[in-house]
């Protein structure tokens, strides 16, 4: 065991960091640049030039809430309705950055190093982040993390730009492969990385209650609401197998 | 207010698109999050519920872009684009949760349907 207290050297955060690098060199990283060649497709369909592309990958780092805004561009929609629906779409960064915060911040102060964490959040860090950031020593998780979140936003970035030139170009099937490579990376990173039953119900849940509440609630809110519902019926579950275990 | 009234696109309007429109509505909420998780233990409960909102809200958004796409997808049938999620989650169980195969096992269901499936 590590003690809590004990600060790292700059060597092993260096190495820490070079291992975060290395570590993000894996399958993930190819997924996100496949959906990212996309956004980088939208960026020029809309006239936008390369480089506003390349940035909105940089800053916004979600894919989602991009293709949302450069549609709305490209469709001449009303501004502030437009920033509403990106800031609704990139409401589950609440939860997903709550929820892995506790796992790189370090005691003390709030460090601006800290802030940088959170903004390189996105679906493909959380995910690997959550499996893989336990196994590392608490001092060093902030450089391990950095060093895996900046390979996969620089992969994504360059992945914009390149998209921007090449995703007009290939034929539908494959443009639609690129795109198909979200929804399967994380339906089954997320399955494959469920333990208790309440992992699998709040994926069940949100899964199976989606096509109904996509009927009834409004476009942007059923993301919260499938969220809220599916985890906290997830968590009395947990609460409920917790409880018999204990008994 | 539209995306129309900004004119053509100048260096000045495209930064602004991106940051304004697209990059302080959605960076809010990551550091909104970083001040709700200041004294949030590792192990604590709450923690547990808000991990389980964020599955659930991440299975959404898969199911959402199978059942209701845009761009490219929309062109495959919809018997590929959910026959490959499920064929691609089925492998998991046969060989020890290599995503790679389900990757690849869904992607090519997707390329089949979208070449023969209409």
């Amino acid at each position: 065991m590590v003690a809590v207290s004990q600060t790292a050297s700059s060597a092993e955060k260096r190495a820490a960091y070079l291992r975060g690098l290395r570590d993000a060199v894996d399958l993930p990283v190819l997924l996100l640049m496949a959906t990212m060649t996309s956004v980088g497709g939208i960026v020029r369909d809309v006239g936008f030039p390369a480089w506003a592309g390349t940035l909105s990958t940089l800053t916004i780092w979600a894919a989602p809430a991009q293709v949302i805004l450069f549609g709305a561009v490209g469709a001449g929609a009303s501004i502030p309705a437009t920033a509403f629906a990106v800031c609704l779409s990139s409401a589950r960064f609440l939860p997903m950055t709550v929820a892995i915060m506790p796992l790189i911040r370090q005691p003390g102060p709030m460090r601006p190093l800290t802030l940088l964490a959170a903004h390189l959040v996105s679906m493909t860090t959380w995910v690997e982040g959550l499996r893989r950031l336990p196994d590392v020593p608490l001092n060093l998780r902030p450089s391990y993390f950095f060093g895996y979140a900046s390979l996969i936003i620089g992969a994504g970035s360059f992945a914009t730009h390149v998209g921007y030139y090449i995703y007009g170009e290939v034929p539908l099937v494959v443009a639609a492969m690129l795109l198909y490579t979200t929804p399967m990376f994380f339906s089954s990173a997320m399955v494959s990385a469920a333990r208790s039953r309440a992992d699998w119900l709040a994926l069940l849940f949100g899964f199976l209650i989606t096509p109904l509440v996509m009927q009834v609630v409004p476009a942007g809110f059923d993301f919260l609401f499938i969220g809220l519902v599916g985890g906290t019926l997830a968590f009395v579950v947990f609460r409920r197998d917790k409880v018999k275990v204990q008994s | 207010m539209t995306f129309t009234d900004l004119g053509p696109v100048t260096a000045l309007t495209a930064l602004f698109v991106v940051l304004c429109i697209g990059w302080l509505p959605t960076e809010l909420w990551r550091m909104l999050a970083v001040l709700a998780a200041r004294g949030l233990d590792e192990n604590s409960e709450i923690l547990v519920w808000v991990r389980l909102v964020a599955s659930a809200l991440l299975a959404a958004v898969v199911a959402k872009i199978i059942l209701a796409p845009t761009g490219a997808i929309a062109a495959i049938p919809l018997w590929g684009r959910i026959g490959g999620v499920l064929l691609g989650l089925l492998t998991l169980r046969y060989t020890r949760k290599s995503i790679v195969v389900a990757v690849l096992t869904g992607e090519t269901v997707l390329l089949l349907a979208g070449t023969f499936g209409r």
